[in-house]
């Protein structure tokens, strides 16, 4: 029998212009693929994201980071240079969640759910056989 | 409906990038799996299409440009950083990003293209045709 995974523990990434670029020295969480409005609007298509403690994450080019705050709860960060999606941040939790895209390959992790599923396009169909959840992780199993 | 009376509008999350089509709009989507797309949306790049000059942006005063390489540049909005579009440097079409369109009734994704260089943190699995590279 196969030794249980333990997702990655170390990761990098930059957005498409090289301007931002990030490491993170801690666990990574494997990937949720979010299709609710706002993320399909912001991304252009359903984000995948991994997730990791702000306190594990060195970033450089932080000057060209911006910020919107898409709601009550969370903002957006992207390149002002390039446009390239990096981050989703829950306020004031202590964690981010990070853009699949924008880390380095091999990333080691994988897509486990989808959520917001009740909101995705009609233009696609989710065919992997993963987890759905209809709106967000709330009460959800703990990944 | 995509035909040309059809109001076919988008625009980006803020609202400061709105545009419209007055024209067709192509009903088949691809995604594009390449390694700038899924870089700058963090995502796959879901495009349609349309003529370039059939396409009014309001709010050009938002929309920044990117030129991602010598022969495209990415249009995103500066206050939002939402995508909106991807045009080849001298094409007359401007490619619309998917989940711009406020009703993209009617289209559906076709194929998956420059799968050889897709991410490792998913698998394709909807049996839609596969392309190596470009369309």
């Amino acid at each position: 029998m196969a030794a249980k995974r333990q997702p990655p523990t170390h990761g990098s990434g930059r957005c498409l212009c090289g301007a931002i670029g990030f490491e993170v020295m801690g666990p990574l969480r494997d990937v949720v693929v979010c299709h609710c409005g706002q993320c399909r609007r912001q991304h252009g298509a359903p984000p995948g994201y991994s997730q990791a403690s702000w306190e594990n994450i060195r970033l450089t080019g932080v000057e060209n980071l911006t910020w919107y705050r898409s709601s009550e709860g969370a903002r957006r960060g992207f390149c002002r240079i390039c446009g390239s999606s990096l981050f989703w941040e829950p306020i004031d939790t202590g964690r981010v969640s990070i853009a699949a895209g924008s880390l380095d390959a091999p990333t080691g992790l994988r897509t486990v759910r989808h959520i917001f599923v009740n909101d995705k396009g009609d233009y696609y169909e989710i065919a992997d056989g993963l987890e759905q959840l209809s709106g967000s992780m709330v009460n959800a199993r703990p990944l | 409906m995509s035909g040309a009376d059809a109001a076919i509008t988008g625009g980006c999350l803020c609202g400061a990038v709105r545009y419209r089509v007055r024209g067709v709009l192509r009903p088949t989507l691809s995604a594009c799996h390449c390694s700038q797309c899924r870089r700058h949306h963090g995502a796959l790049g879901v495009y349609s299409s349309a003529d370039a000059a059939a396409v009014e942006i309001e709010g050009c005063d938002s929309l920044r440009w990117y030129q991602s390489s010598d022969r495209a540049r990415r249009g995103f909005c500066a206050v939002c950083g939402s995508k909106l579009f991807w045009q080849g440097i001298g094409d007359a079409a401007l490619d619309i990003v998917a989940g711009s369109l406020d009703h993209p009734a009617g289209l559906k994704l076709a194929r998956h293209i420059f799968v050889a260089s897709k991410g490792d943190y998913y698998e394709l699995t909807d049996e839609l045709p596969t392309v190596p590279a470009s369309n």
